[in-house]
């Protein structure tokens, strides 16, 4: 027998590691972005693919030449931080575009922070964000490129996202949307926005495998669902419904996978509650009343400032206190 | 519905492989060292010479304070020598040598296997007879028993909880003797149960031993039948997750109260042992017999089932005996643990000695055991779920490193129960546990230092 | 326009004013009234913030000063040394009596070839997390454990560990003797000692108190604590307890008798010339931790 080793207890580690967390999350991405391939087609399949790559290379580079640091590659965050992206761009981004969003996320809004677990703001948000910002007629061109497979419904709304619809003409302008029809395909939009029970089946793995807690992304939903109904009640001439909040726009995707990001959220469910309706809050008050049609990246990347706050008065129950 | 703690917890692979293996008992060796540091307090002075004759179950050590114990020899034959001898931490420890010369017992001590029912009835003498045989805790800490069960002044005992639930994985020494000597538990904690004045008593197994919770329940219903003194002694099945066995979590499942930070279980009534102490406790007072025996389990995945053992043991072999007894340590062993894996020591030095507590030698592999590279915190947040303390692991590791004492007492840091589920359940491999330890124990001084003042 | 921009001036001046005289009477109302000395006394400090003076940093220790002035004894900033005492002194306009100059020194010579590792450890890489755990990979339990604490506690990047032989080595040059590594240290391996004539230094390396053959098993350069080297002394500076041999610096006249006597080589003499060239003694041009005595008794 060799040395023996000694070491302080406990003496048995799980089998979860940082990698395995990752992996999980780009597999609970994955039906999402099967649905948007087969809708979007090649441009999608560019946009995924220049946005991971880039995304992979920036991290690489970043920590090897400038920050020389170990490389955090291996750990699988700039995959999802990719994935991300892509799944909030339209299909139509052009390549360069993504290249730029990519260096935002990765190396902007993950790097200079000291990279993962450091990072202030969500990557994938914070690329998304600062893309919507810089080159709007890119961000929001919702022509749809031919895809792997065609749906009447899809094609029938091209042009523009249901939330841009009512923004432009009110509530008139859905009528006769059908919401079985968005929960399977919804029209128009980011790549990922596109299949509400894609994302769905994502948030399901994501619980199964104990990935992420249901807090934040349930309060998201009950916050939504709550304001938008009271208005909805009041005036539903001016005001649109609890149901289409809840299946238009990032909402889904925004409140699965990137408001549930360890790093950028609370730590206790107590504070994971408060940032869920912070966030349901915020969303809801820029669709309703604010310029942009959407809201659910601006709500989240509002709410990942006010984390540290958060962590702070929220702490999870003490035995014995 | 189970009952189980309410806070935290985690679910590693019990790995129970050894449950099945029939308590064995040991040969004893040609010689024993013997430690006086065998108990939580202050280590036992010697009170044999070099050149003495002693028997099985003679004191040779007297305790050194309130909260010490009595040390027996478990062997007869002479003292060879008396002085420091590196215990299994490598550090030096007073050791009493014996050369083994044939196996006999005190006087007084009944060796037979029959069954004694009839509980003496002088609460005092009970306490005596323990204290006389040594008897600690063997549930991990060693605590003295007879201090455990004279509650001070003003605390009245609301129920005695005898510990089953040996959550740690891989041990199976407490349910052999649940399996084995029931009845002798169940008269130990009857014992017990009257010294803390006639409260109730509730063993609690975890419910992955069925075997076990069928035998305790079955002695306890015979000898409620039979004999006198053993009402309101029950068998509580308790859902299995670690660290069902610690003291707080426990008092937590079975009656659902919390000890208060810095408090002691007697603060809210609880009076915990382990059934290990209760089969300790049925032998000091029914036979007479110290405390120079114990169970304990050889095992591990790497040792084919054949090499598998529970063995009872005297206090004083050396491990190394032990193991080459079992059939030699196995190759893939990287790393040998005496008592769980979770809150077990690893052994430094095969070649120290059996004490009162120990409870294992477990062999673990590399694959195992050996931790991953610790990378940056992702903020997952696991370890907080994970604690049963409800502390935030993931904050008390930052305040540590930072020194930052004041944060560390506000956060409860001193609450911690060395349990490891935050080490365990850490993604990113930080060395949390490692860390908090060390933080713990300088604010407890800190705290102490004030409380002086 | 012009209006516009006439009137965000004229707010902003108005602002400015009302800002000023608020703050000017909150600075009177909450002003601190301090000895004016205790600033001059900081500017002449290093302003390490080590604590080596024994004061919770350098605006500490120029309080201290201050109220301990004239009589600045028990005052003693390592770090500036004799020089920067002296500087203390005379802005006190106080006299201040020279310190010896003083080191840390590493007492332990149990590199990987003198104390073979019996185990591996494999736990967070610390010193105080290894100690608390157990005696250390070695088969002695007295000695340097390796994982640096003291290194991280030093603030003058005076310590380093040597990969060759697992231990600190302490920069002379860098040292300022402020003790934050004694400190550090879980084992007490590290001693403050005086930096000695044109420091040279003789000292036991070694603190292990376990008998002669237990300590020698473990480690080939371990004090056995045969008491040679008190023989040996003409100055009665050795003493022998616990089967382990202490030199005190203060009666030490380095003559180096215990060198030579001490079988196990655990005493070092450092810094000495090189009297005659050995024809085996590599010659160090530059004097740094190299033990001259370790070259003597050739051990297999």
């Amino acid at each position: 027998m060799n040395k023996i080793l000694v070491s302080p207890s406990p003496h048995l580690h799980t089998k979860t590691s940082t990698k395995s967390l990752m992996r999980d999350v780009v597999i609970a991405l994955l039906p999402a972005v099967v649905v948007s391939v087969l809708f979007y087609g090649w441009s999608e399949l560019l946009v995924l693919g220049v946005s991971v790559a880039s995304c992979m290379l920036l991290e690489f580079l970043i920590t090897k030449y400038m920050l020389k640091k170990p490389c955090t590659l291996g750990d699988w965050s700039a995959v999802v931080t990719g994935v991300l992206l892509a799944l909030n761009l339209p299909a139509t981004t052009p390549w360069w575009v993504v290249f730029i969003g990519a260096v935002v996320a990765v190396g902007v809004a993950k790097l200079t922070f000291g990279g993962l677990g450091q990072n202030v703001f969500n990557p994938a948000i914070a690329g998304r964000v600062f893309l919507l910002i810089s080159f709007p007629t890119y961000m929001t061109d919702w022509t749809k490129p031919a895809g792997f497979i065609s749906n009447a419904a899809v094609d029938a709304y091209t042009g523009a996202t249901p939330l841009g619809l009512v923004g432009e003409g009110g509530v008139e302008a859905i009528k006769g949307l059908d919401y079985l029809d968005m929960l399977f395909w919804n029209i128009g939009g980011s790549a990922g926005e596109l299949s509400a029970i894609a994302l769905l089946l994502g948030f399901a793995y994501l619980l199964v495998r104990r990935v992420i807690r249901p807090y934040i992304t349930l309060s998201i939903w009950g916050t939504v669902a709550v304001f938008s109904g009271i208005f909805w009640l009041i005036n539903p001439e001016v005001y649109t419904d609890p149901a289409f909040n809840l299946l238009t726009g990032g909402l889904l995707l925004g409140s699965i996978f990137m408001a549930t990001d360890y790093v950028t959220s609370p730590m206790s469910n107590m504070g994971g509650v408060i940032f869920g309706v912070g966030i349901g809050l915020l969303t809801m008050l820029i669709r309703y009343f604010g310029a942009y049609p959407e809201g659910v990246s601006f709500a989240i990347l509002i709410m990942n400032s006010v984390v540290p706050l958060i962590n702070k008065w929220c702490h999870a129950k003490k035995y014995g206190r | 519905m189970m009952k189980t703690f309410s806070i935290g917890g985690i679910h590693p692979c019990d790995s129970k492989i050894s449950k099945d293996c029939r308590i064995e008992v040991l040969p004893v060796p040609s010689k024993v060292f013997i430690s006086v540091a065998q108990h939580l307090g202050a280590p036992a002075t010697p009170v044999v010479k070099v050149g003495d004759q002693v028997k099985v179950g003679q004191v040779i050590a007297e305790p050194a304070g309130f909260i010490s114990a009595y040390v027996h020899s478990s062997v007869s034959g002479t003292v060879k020598s008396i002085g420091p001898r590196k215990d299994l931490a490598g550090n030096n420890m007073t050791h009493i040598e014996i050369d083994v010369e044939g196996d006999e017992w005190v006087e007084g001590a009944d060796l037979t296997d029959t069954l004694v029912t009839a509980i003496p009835e002088d609460n005092k003498e009970i306490l005596d007879r323990i204290k006389m045989c040594g008897v600690v805790g063997l549930g991990g800490a060693t605590f003295p028993a007879h201090v455990k069960l004279c509650p001070p002044p003003g605390k009245k005992a609301d129920c005695l909880i005898l510990n089953g639930a040996e959550c740690e994985p891989y041990l199976t020494s407490d349910y052999r003797i649940m399996l084995e000597r029931s009845k002798e538990i169940v008269v130990g904690a009857a014992i017990m149960k009257q010294v803390l004045g006639g409260c109730p008593a509730v063993i609690g197994i975890e419910e992955n031993k069925p075997e076990a919770i069928k035998a305790m329940t079955a002695a306890v219903s015979e000898l409620q039948a039979t004999a006198k003194g053993y009402d309101g002694i029950s068998v509580m099945t308790l859902r299995k997750k670690y660290p069902q066995g610690g003291e707080k979590q426990l008092i937590d499942a079975v009656m659902g109260r919390q000890v208060k930070s810095m408090g002691l279980p007697i603060d809210v009534g609880a009076v915990v042992q382990n059934v290990a102490t209760s089969l300790a406790v049925y032998e000091a007072v029914q036979k007479n017999i110290p405390l120079v025996t114990n169970v304990m389990t050889i095992t591990g995945d790497c040792l084919p089932m054949e090499k598998q053992h529970n063995y009872k043991f005297r206090i004083g072999m050396p491990l190394s005996y032990i193991a080459e007894y079992a059939g030699g340590v196995p190759e893939e062993a990287v790393k040998i643990i005496s008592g769980g894996p979770m809150m077990g020591k690893a052994i430094a030095n095969l070649d120290a000695t059996t004490v009162k507590g120990s409870s294992s030698l477990l062999y673990l592999t590399a694959e195992q055991t050996v931790r991953g590279v610790e990378s940056a915190c992702i903020r997952c947040g696991k370890c907080a779920e994970a604690c049963p303390m409800g502390l935030e692991p993931f904050l008390l590791n930052k305040y540590a490193r930072n020194n930052m004492m004041d944060e560390l007492e506000e956060n409860a840091v001193q609450d911690c129960i060395e349990c490891g589920c935050c080490l365990y359940s850490c993604p990113a491999n930080i060395p949390l546990l490692d860390i908090i330890r060390l933080a713990k124990g300088d604010v407890i001084r800190i705290i102490r230092g004030r409380g002086q003042k | 326009m012009t209006t516009t921009i006439i009137w965000t001036i004229a707010i902003l001046t108005i602002l400015g004013v009302v800002l000023a005289v608020v703050l000017y009477f909150v600075a009177e109302k909450f002003k601190v009234e301090e000895d004016p000395r205790i600033d001059e006394v900081e500017k002449v400090l290093p302003g390490a913030n080590c604590g080596g003076c024994g004061q919770a940093g350098c605006r500490a220790f120029a309080q201290f000063c201050v109220e301990s002035s004239p009589n600045l004894d028990k005052c003693f900033c390592p770090v500036g040394g004799n020089e920067g005492m002296q500087k203390v002194a005379a802005v006190l306009g106080v006299e201040v009596a020279a310190k010896e100059p003083q080191v840390a020194v590493v007492r332990c010579n149990g590199s990987c070839e003198n104390r073979p590792r019996t185990n591996e450890y494999g736990g967070y890489q610390s010193c105080r997390v290894k100690a608390a755990l157990y005696s250390g990979d070695t088969g002695c339990s007295f000695g340097c454990l390796g994982c640096g604490d003291c290194v991280a506690a030093c603030q003058f990047g005076a310590i380093s560990m040597d990969p060759a032989t697992g231990l600190p080595v302490v920069d002379e040059e860098k040292c300022t003797a402020c003790g934050a590594c004694v400190k550090a240290c879980p084992k007490n391996v590290i001693e403050i000692r005086n930096k000695g004539r044109r420091n040279m230094r003789v000292f036991v390396s070694c603190i292990n108190k376990d008998k002669g053959a237990v300590a020698r098993k473990a480690c080939k350069a371990a004090c056995i604590g045969c008491g040679k080297c008190a023989k040996a002394c003409p100055f009665e500076a050795i003493t022998v307890e616990n089967n382990l041999a202490y030199i005190d610096f203060t009666k030490c006249k380095l003559c180096k008798k215990c060198v030579a006597e001490c079988p196990t080589g655990a005493i070092h003499a450092v810094n000495f010339p090189v009297v005659k060239p050995k024809p085996e003694a590599a010659p160090a041009p530059k004097p740094a931790e190299a033990p001259v005595a370790e070259t003597k008794p050739k051990e297999e």
